[in-house]
């Protein structure tokens, strides 16, 4: 039998791209972006949508064009063609692909936050996501066991060249939308939230400066916002208490895309994948992309108790709510999506920037979640899960199961000769 | 020679069908057909770990990873 090698030298890189991810994210934070959300993918995918969606979709404190995504795709292109990598493929159920990324997405917002952030969030200090990396660990276990009795989503083949190039460009327009938006240019039917807007528990929502911004016609009256009828909307004590809203807390633009563009490359040589450092210890005792998890968590522990970021407990933690079955649960079915993906939602990003069309797919499936998700209001808020959110949950656990028992096939067929010549 | 085609397959298949073919495998030599760079790095790790001299030939649509034993 041979002798096998449980850690090679390729663990210490994945560990060290992992760690790099965990400390620039909290150093993220430190420059202006939301607590433990210095790199959320489905956060900042959501605020993203958030730019389109606007306010017919509810999404007025969550619109903002994160430049980490847009640098995050478009540094995993430049690497990828560097390496030749850069291989335009797709047509591995690129539909029930993008069903995966949707369920990922709400599921995501319930939690509040993907499968990274649970990572950034535990390295901030949030207990509450110890119930929702345990959830991670539940759905990738029962991912792994699906993926043992055969799942299969098919095999992807090579496209034409154009078909790749759809990720990189989306990027690009993002890109250039982005900048728009940053030098006073943008168009008018796009929402962005105003950079350090806060809103209080009734909702008024006041600018960086002090001005009311929302009920319209409001105004600040000794502290307390007064409607023009006169009515108090939100006390003095409420003003005070108000708390920045997602999408207006957010890093320089400069910072964020160089941020971006890095981590790409960086994740797009590592290959580092949150759900593949638990799914290939589980499944195939390998543990070079567990050291990218583990690199994660020490370099966002690091950084942030570095900075004053760290702050141990289960309530008042940025971004998050005590629900703990709630975490939990919501969870377990986002990691279940994500392996039955092939990787998590940072991979699916970054392979977008690889040509892959599956990966769109995944990912334009995610915004569509997010629109559906602030939309229909199954996100939840610090005061915990949205009254619809267990019976979404519900529905999306029974489509993956759904999911999983139509796409099985045999784990042989692939396999050709025998051993021994 | 036993051949396997991971090619097109997502994540952890290519290494499942690989591990499978070598657990299965007498031994002799293996070759593992791949078309995305992820997958190659993660079968060369594989067979590196478990003793093996890898060869990787590189053509545009694929790689073709020969194994033999050292």
């Amino acid at each position: 039998m041979a002798k096998q090698k449980a850690i090679g030298s390729w663990a210490w890189v994945v560990g060290g791209a992992g760690l790099l991810i965990g400390a620039v994210a909290a150093w993220l934070v430190s420059q202006g972006n939301p607590g433990n959300m210095g790199l959320c993918i489905a956060c900042f995918w959501r605020d993203t949508m958030g730019f389109f969606g606007g306010a017919t979709f509810n999404m007025g404190g969550v619109a903002y064009i994160r430049p980490e995504i847009v640098g995050l795709i478009l540094g995993a292109t430049v690497a990828a063609v560097a390496g030749r990598e850069f291989r335009p493929r797709g047509g591995s159920s690129t539909a029930l692909r993008f069903v995966l990324g949707f369920i990922f997405m709400v599921a995501a917002l319930i939690f509040l936050g993907c499968t990274v952030r649970a990572w950034l969030r535990l390295g901030g200090g949030d207990l509450n996501a110890l119930w929702g990396v345990a959830g991670i660990v539940a759905g990738v276990g029962i991912g792994s066991v699906l993926l043992k009795g055969g799942f299969n989503l098919g095999r992807a083949k090579r496209l034409p060249a154009p078909v790749g190039i759809i990720g990189p460009i989306i990027a690009g327009v993002l890109l250039v939308l982005a900048i728009l938006a940053v030098v006073g240019l943008k168009p008018a039917f796009f929402t962005e939230t105003p950079k350090g807007a806060k809103s209080t528990a009734e909702k008024a929502v006041i600018s960086a400066d002090g001005e009311v911004l929302k009920p319209e016609g409001a105004k600040m009256v000794d502290g307390a916002i007064v409607s023009s009828d006169g009515a108090v909307i939100s006390s003095k004590e409420s003003v005070a208490a108000a708390k920045p809203m997602p999408g207006a807390s957010r890093a320089p633009f400069v910072i964020s895309i160089l941020a971006g563009l890095g981590l790409g490359v960086v994740a797009q040589r590592s290959r580092f994948c949150s759900i593949g450092g638990i799914r290939d210890v589980i499944l195939v005792q390998r543990y070079e992309l567990l050291f990218g998890v583990i690199g994660l968590v020490i370099g966002v522990l690091v950084v942030n108790m570095l900075l004053g970021q760290f702050k141990l407990g289960f309530e008042g933690q940025p971004g998050a709510h005590t629900d703990a079955l709630g975490n939990l649960a919501s969870m377990t079915v986002a990691g279940l999506a994500a392996v039955l993906l092939g990787g998590c939602p940072f991979r699916q990003v970054i392979m977008t920037g690889e040509g892959d069309a599956d990966a769109l797919s995944a990912v334009a499936g995610m915004g569509a979640g997010a629109l559906f998700a602030h939309g229909l209001g199954t996100v939840s808020t610090a005061a915990g899960l949205a009254p619809a959110a267990w019976a979404v949950l519900a529905v999306m656990a029974v489509v993956l199961v759904g999911i999983a028992a139509w796409k099985r096939e045999s784990l042989v067929a692939a396999v050709s000769g025998s051993g021994g010549q | 020679m036993t051949q396997v085609d991971v090619r097109g397959l997502s994540c952890p298949l290519p290494v499942m069908q690989t591990k499978k073919a070598l657990d299965a495998s007498a031994g002799g030599e293996l070759v593992v057909l791949a078309d995305s760079g992820t997958a190659k790095a993660n079968i060369v790790h594989l067979l590196e770990d478990r003793g093996f001299a890898v060869n990787i030939e590189e053509s545009d649509e694929e790689y073709r990873i020969v194994a033999t034993k050292n």
